[in-house]
């Protein structure tokens, strides 16, 4: 009797044990016991790096036990969670372009400087390189692809229309918005309104704004206002689109966008390098009739990544190391070869992988332009309140695009709105 | 129980006694306890600490900052919240009506006893309900799309204008509360036909001797005797319908669409929190919805049960 109480006990608490312990006792990590090797984990989304380029690390790298973790779903809501918990963290992550939301916890991270950066400091695009640094000049985030932008254009509904259809034409032409919208306007009347010149309102603020050498605030932390020349020259330049009747009002990522494009319902649109997969996978039926050339109103940046070290790892200088390695000059022109990622060494840009043609772009080798481009990406500071002031402008454009709002009271409201956003 | 009765006064062998009956009953306290630790873990604590964060200011990784009531005083003034606490209650009328409406329809049909393969039509109206909200926004989309939209090729082929269905606020709403019906509709028939069920058919049979029609036998008998489950499926529909997300966020994005139709309670407290970082405004988001279903909750409940006296 008293012995079946007791097996009946040690069951219970067998039970809740494993219970409360999550069952993490099969997972500890046999960091120690291994034979000397340095163990590194790197968590990176689908497509940002190449998984053949890391296959060759492990090779490269004998000491390191590399685990390279594939995130999927939403990957900064699953890092921000982890950083919070301070549990599970990664040794090395990879970040998309919404690193300056982590600048105020630059503590959190290695100082890539103390690592050693600085000796390759220069193999990089200045701009780019900067958007990794934060205020304080700690180095957080170390250049990954990039994303310089381009005028991406149909020859042929460009030549219909009585426009130029060569890209070194077109880029001469249209050198300006105000040439590009007076284009607009012919392919409009061209096609009695059935073509229109660009997707949406928000790709068009978007790329204006992207072409300047500030956003909203100044390094300081200070906000500019929304009386910056370059703020009100992009949000003046989306409505004149509007207004003209130049806008397909299809959104990015959706089917709409996908199916305008496939059916010739969208003649251009200004889009960064890796758009060009979007929109092959997207237009299979327009093969051979895109161009790309330098875009209106100048070079712009959208996008691009970077890799980080968290404070909590054991192995810096390997990591560095690796992500050195993983980001050389040789292997980010290796990446643009297998996953389209632009490189941001521009030591590379002369290679001739970067030259070649492609049949989707009629024949045209367009890394050239994107590499011009990427040269002359203006350097500009973001600060970490960057997306949320973004958001809400862009938001309230759609509201001018969609349901025809009149965008002096949208414009007087989006003001009132991004000064409440930054008094809390 | 007690090996010795008289040893021990009373009253304090009285307040001994709930300890010692829990010790007594130990080993089923043991049995039970996994419910409420993973309760506490995962429902209680949650709780108490968005309470907690409500009253700070926190962007998810950094310190945490006591921040009074400021996070609430930004609510009240806050004209995005309250035009998703408006949005919120539109679609809620867009679908409850209709789906309690056709609901009871379906449920009274299947319940006639001229309709043959029952199971068959009841499991084909629940299956809805088993189908992923993700896969079920993602028709939808495809269904009210503006430029190639199913709806929208059927009202060009019989020579209707077309519809902006995603770019208008009304058309947003629409769009969401047809969701919400399509997936609820069926439920909520599968309660009512079980409510339905438990009225004696002696009341329908002396209704009939005493000449009843059959509409009025629907007014003056299933319609009352159907009450508490009406009360039932209210409530159920109107927490559900407060706590709508995953429809609008699919179909129209976290931005809750053109001009924020389809931003609802909980789309914003995501996107405040998750999005924008504002974890403890988050909480305070969410317990404004706390305190509005709870008002609109007593008051739907003094509604439907106000009828009876």
């Amino acid at each position: 009797m008293i012995r079946r109480k007791r097996t009946c006990w040690v069951a219970v608490i067998l039970v809740c044990v494993l219970l409360v312990s999550g069952c993490s006792i099969w997972s500890e990590p046999s960091d120690s016991a291994n034979n000397k090797k340095v163990a590194l984990t790197l968590w990176y989304w689908n497509r940002s790096i190449d998984d053949k380029l890391i296959a060759k690390a492990k090779e490269k790298f004998p000491n390191i036990e590399l685990t390279a973790q594939k995130i999927g779903g939403d990957f900064k809501a699953k890092l921000k969670t982890t950083l919070a918990a301070r549990s599970g963290e990664p040794d090395i992550v990879a970040l998309n372009d919404w690193i300056m939301e982590l600048f105020p916890s630059e503590d959190r991270f290695y100082n890539l400087y103390d690592l050693g950066a600085g000796e390759i400091e220069d193999q990089y695009l200045e701009w780019k390189w900067k958007q990794g640094v934060t205020p304080s000049g700690q180095m957080i985030g170390f250049p990954m692809d990039t994303g310089p932008t381009a005028l991406f254009y149909r020859a042929d509904l460009f030549k219909e229309a009585g426009l130029p259809s060569e890209p070194e034409e077109v880029a001469r032409q249209l050198d300006s918005w105000d040439a590009y919208a007076a284009a607009g306007e012919k392919i409009k009347d061209a096609f009695g309104g059935k073509v229109f010149l660009t997707d949406n309102i928000g790709s068009v603020y978007n790329q204006v704004l992207s072409q300047g050498t500030e956003r909203y605030f100044r390094p300081d932390g200070s906000f500019i206002g929304m009386d910056s020349p370059l703020v009100r020259k992009s949000w003046d330049t989306a409505v004149a689109f509007k207004q003209k009747g130049l806008l397909a009002n299809a959104d990015g990522w959706t089917p709409t966008w996908n199916a305008a494009m496939n059916n010739g319902e969208i003649a251009s649109f200004v889009g960064a390098v890796w758009m060009k997969q979007v929109l092959q996978e997207a237009a299979p039926d327009t093969t051979g009739q895109w161009r790309v050339t330098r875009a209106p109103g100048g070079d712009g940046n959208n996008g691009g990544s970077f890799l980080s070290i968290l404070k909590s790892s054991k192995h810096p200088q390997e990591a560095f190391e690796l992500i050195r390695w993983l980001q050389s000059p040789e292997n980010q022109l290796e990446q643009y070869q297998t996953l389209n990622l632009f490189p941001s060494a521009p030591g590379v840009f002369d290679q001739p992988a970067m030259k070649e043609e492609e049949p989707f772009f009629g024949g045209q080798a367009t890394g050239p332009v994107f590499a011009a481009s990427a040269q002359q990406v203006p350097d500009a500071f973001f600060g970490e309140r960057y997306p949320s002031v973004h958001n809400i402008i862009t938001r309230r454009l759609n509201d001018i695009a969609k349901q025809n709002s009149d965008p002096q009271q949208v414009w007087t409201d989006t003001v009132q709105r991004v000064e409440r956003e930054l008094q809390r | 129980m007690n090996p010795d009765p008289g040893a021990a006064r009373p009253d304090l062998n009285q307040e001994k006694s709930l300890l010692s009956r829990i010790w007594q009953h130990r080993a089923l306290y043991i049995a039970i306890s996994p419910f409420y630790l993973l309760f506490a873990v995962f429902g209680l604590f949650p709780i108490g600490f968005s309470l907690y964060l409500a009253f700070h200011k926190w962007d998810g990784i950094g310190v945490m900052t006591y921040n009074g009531l400021n996070n609430f005083k930004y609510l009240l003034s806050d004209v995005e919240f309250w035009q998703a606490v408006g949005n919120t209650f539109m679609i809620w009328i867009y679908s409850t009506i209709p789906m309690l409406f056709f609901a009871l329809i379906i449920a009274f049909l299947l319940h006639a006893p001229f309709v043959k393969f029952k199971t068959l039509f009841r499991v084909g109206y629940f299956l809805p309900n088993v189908t992923s909200i993700v896969a079920v926004a993602i028709i939808f989309g495809a269904l009210f799309a503006n430029n190639y939209g199913f709806l929208n090729y059927l009202l060009q082929s019989v020579g209707l204008p077309v519809v902006e269905w995603l770019n208008a606020p009304w058309g947003i709403k629409v769009a969401i509360s047809s969701m919400v019906v399509w997936r609820w509709t069926g439920y909520n028939a599968v309660i009512y036909l079980a409510g339905l069920q438990s009225i004696p058919n002696t009341l329908y049979e002396a209704a009939k001797i005493d000449g009843a029609s059959a509409i009025q036998s629907f007014f003056r008998i299933t319609i009352p005797m159907l009450r508490p489950v009406i009360l039932f499926t209210v409530i159920t529909s109107t927490i559900g319908g407060m706590q709508l997300f995953t429809e609008p966020q699919i179909l129209v994005g976290n931005d809750g669409g053109a001009g924020a139709a389809g931003m609802t309670i909980v789309l914003y407290l995501y996107r405040e929190s998750f999005i924008n970082n504002y974890f403890g405004y988050g909480a305070a988001v969410g317990w404004g919805m706390f305190l509005i279903i709870a008002l609109f909750s007593i008051v739907n409940w003094k509604l439907v049960q106000g009828k009876s006296s």
